[in-house]
């Protein structure tokens, strides 16, 4: 028997998919911003002169890379309400972990790439008066930044595939609104085929972008690579 | 009101979560074995743009390194079935799902790998007379290899926390055996601490034992 394909149901609850990949966007909007903020500070950490401040950089970046996400972002949707006392939601228990998560990958891009500045840099600032937080904040970190944008294209995408996690904690994202849509009409084949495509469709052109700036950055001069 | 935690009960049930982490193991294995040569084979064609296959394996590659594993795990395991007609096991659709985005990512890592050896190395090959099998078998393949060593590893530890998510599909790996005991025992925090301190050790102690390896065998350019 030959499948009959039937994609009719979808365009009627196509609203539905529309508020599961805003609710996905918007998930991935907070853990992006977070979590570059959050890998900005320990990404420092990791190139302090403190030998504790490295510590504790380490520490962060190698339990976050070394444990699965979705055990992190179980773990945190059980922990958060006995840590804090609130309620917990899916949706903070998501942004949460997924801020951790992205942030311990990107201080890894924002260590590789200070390092990538050199030593001269840090000598010039210093010869002319600039304490240890000003060499970083107005030397270092622009030009580190500029080589860093590539890395952290691909970063953009990881967590993108990454937010599907919170399907798992009942958040209402793209993968979860398919999922009771595929249960109810029956019809798995075409909703999860549409699922995978529609993350396709963002992602694919999103990731020839980053490739592009990457050979533009690349033919300027050094980029540091993920 | 502090939390009373108790670790002790979930200890007992350490046996079930140990074998949660076996079964992630094999299909790990299962995936690793299926994406590693289906990957190079993709990432040769690719790279020495073999007419017409060139083509299918860029959509290929572009199509599964985009697509988010979660969702072909889903798409496998409750899709797949329909349109070919067999139930898949979960274990099956699980492989499936996860070779073939590995294998996406390990084309691209055996590109990566062959574009840099040098032109000259070609060309010193065909003035020996060597045909192109013999070349890539014999000149380029081995020095590549040697130099994808360090990213294979990575990849490899990828795959390992990807199959985490195979529970979904209710395949007994370890989060779902962590969820099994965590309702069984009500101390779903205990439980998921113990499951990560065992993804942790297991994973970072992987992660220096590539390191090792890596400075033994491999070739790092920096």
């Amino acid at each position: 028997m030959v499948y009959k394909w039937d994609f009719n149901f979808l365009l009627q609850l196509g609203p539905l998919l529309l508020k599961g990949l805003e609710n996905t966007a918007k998930l991935w909007l907070v853990a992006l911003v977070c979590g570059l903020a959050i890998g900005m500070v320990m990404g420092v950490f990791r190139t302090a002169p403190s030998r504790l401040l490295r510590a504790i950089g380490t520490l962060y970046v190698e339990t976050i890379r070394n444990t699965p996400g979705l055990v992190q972002l179980i773990w945190i949707f059980y922990a958060l309400p006995i840590l804090t006392g609130m309620q917990s939601s899916a949706w903070v228990a998501a942004s949460v972990s997924l801020s951790l998560y992205t942030g311990a990958y990107s201080a890894e891009i924002y260590r590789a790439g200070i390092a990538s500045v050199e030593l001269g840099q840090w000598e010039a600032a210093r010869a002319l008066g600039f304490g240890y937080l000003n060499q970083m904040r107005y030397v270092v970190l622009p030009q580190a930044l500029m080589r860093m944008i590539p890395a952290f294209g691909n970063r953009a995408i990881e967590l993108a595939k990454a937010t599907t996690l919170a399907s798992t904690i009942a958040f209402a994202d793209l993968l979860y609104t398919a999922k009771m849509i595929a249960e109810d009409q029956l019809r798995p084949l075409e909703t999860y085929t549409a699922v995978t495509l529609i993350f396709t469709a963002v992602l694919l052109p999103v990731s020839y972008a980053v490739v592009l700036l990457e050979r533009r950055l690349g033919q300027k001069g050094s980029v540091h690579r993920d | 009101m502090t939390y009373d935690w108790n670790f002790s009960i979930v200890l007992k049930y350490l046996p079930k979560i140990l074998e949660g982490g076996a079964h992630t193991l094999v299909l790990a294995g299962a995936s690793i074995a299926i994406a590693a040569p289906v990957g190079i084979l993709l990432g040769i064609v690719r790279q020495r743009r073999i007419p017409f296959f060139a083509t299918l394996a860029v959509i290929y590659i572009d199509f599964f390194r985009t697509s988010v594993a979660l969702a072909l795990i889903c798409w496998c395991y409750y899709a797949l079935p329909v349109l070919i007609g067999v139930n898949l096991s979960t274990f099956t659709a699980v492989t499936i799902a996860i070779s073939l985005q590995s294998s996406a990512y390990m084309a691209e890592l055996t590109r990566a790998g062959l574009q840099s050896i040098s032109v000259g190395q070609w060309e010193a090959a065909r003035a020996l007379g060597m045909p192109g099998r013999v070349r890539m078998r014999y000149i380029i393949l081995p020095q590549a290899a040697r130099r994808m060593i360090p990213l294979f590893f990575l990849l490899m530890i990828e795959i390992v926390k990807t199959t985490t998510l195979a529970g979904v599909v209710t395949y007994p790996e370890i989060v779902y055996e962590a969820y099994r005991v965590a309702t069984e025992i009500y101390r779903p925090i205990e439980t998921f601490t113990i499951v990560g301190l065992v993804c942790f050790v297991f994973l970072f102690s992987s992660g220096r034992i590539a390191l090792y390896l890596e400075r033994r065998f491999a070739v790092v350019e920096r």
